[in-house]
């Protein structure tokens, strides 16, 4: 069969093996509320594991970090009516006794040091020291870069496992930065 | 003054269910708060407290049957909850429920809340 076009080189197969290793579900492009609620439902249906336990607590690390990304992403698209999308991947994976949920966009590199500071001081808080710091977030302005801050807090406390960050450089000025969280299943 | 009646919707956002009302002084927020405009919306409910405070100066009894929320709305909600304190600090009757699901970690939220605003609030588990 002769090529649609030759710069497209792009293997749909390889990209769906690739993604066959325990992914349940994965999505890469747009994100905007309707956007969100699909995967979310999609998740949802997905985690059932007959307890509502594990699959409510992805559901809710899905809604704080899908929206981060929606709106940190230095990626983005207009829709015709002119509405800024952030842009970014999001994929669920499941590991044996727990779920991981990974998000991932670029961002820029004056940006996001320091996310990666309140990442740091989440992971090396105790869970007592890390509901103290969530109560002294609320308390701050209604600052938009703050509210991802709580946002990252309440990640950590509903999955119970540190926030398993990555920063890759893909040029001088940004970095595809993801974030990476553990929820165990239900011990039914 | 008039009573508050919203329909909890749950679509791209997710509307909570919001039922104020004068002549009893009951107010309810339920269902799941994902909102497009979170402050805006709260601030429609905190204008409503603020003026049955000054004018109706009746008690209060707030139900928070909230079975989803976001960070953005705890905000909010910690506002209302701030609200409810000084109007128990000015000699008001002032009775909070909170109705949890059966998790740990929602217990601890509202546990929280009562540790940030000084509030007592019965935690009573969602049926």
């Amino acid at each position: 069969m002769e090529k649609i076009d030759d710069k497209y080189d792009f293997s749909l197969y390889e990209y769906h093996n690739l993604l066959q290793q325990n992914i349940l579900v994965s999505y890469k492009g747009p994100i905007d509320e309707r956007i969100m609620t699909v995967i979310g439902e999609n998740i949802e249906l997905v985690t059932d594991d007959g307890s509502d336990k594990a699959k409510n607590k992805i559901f809710k690390i899905f809604m704080e970090l899908a929206q981060n990304v929606w709106l940190y992403s230095a990626e983005s698209c207009k829709t015709a009516s002119g509405r800024k999308l952030g842009m970014g991947t999001l994929v669920i994976g499941e590991f044996g006794d727990s779920y991981t949920f990974v998000t991932g966009n670029v961002v820029r590199n004056s940006d996001i040091e320091p996310v990666i500071e309140k990442c740091e001081i989440i992971n090396s808080l105790d869970r007592d020291s890390l509901r103290e710091y969530r109560r002294e977030q609320r308390r701050l302005g209604g600052d938009k870069k703050n509210s991802g801050n709580i946002g990252l807090i309440q990640v950590a406390l509903t999955a119970e496992s540190p926030l398993d960050i990555e920063l890759t450089p893909v040029s001088d000025d940004e970095s595809f930065f993801s974030i990476a969280v553990k929820i165990k299943k239900t011990v039914l | 003054m008039e009573d508050i009646h919203i329909e909890g919707v749950h679509e791209a956002f997710f509307t909570p269910t919001v039922n104020f009302e004068v002549a009893t002084g009951h107010c309810e927020i339920a269902g799941e708060s994902y909102l497009e405009e979170t402050s805006k919306f709260y601030a429609r409910l905190l204008d409503w407290l603020r003026r049955y405070m000054s004018t109706v100066k009746g008690s209060l009894t707030f139900d928070f049957k909230l079975s989803y929320f976001n960070t953005s709305s705890s905000k909010c909600l910690v506002d209302i909850l701030d609200l409810l304190k000084n109007y128990q600090n000015s000699g008001a009757e002032v009775t909070v429920n909170w109705y949890y699901d059966d998790s740990e970690e929602e217990l601890e939220e509202v546990e929280d809340f009562i540790l940030e605003t000084g509030l007592d609030i019965n935690k009573i588990p969602m049926e």
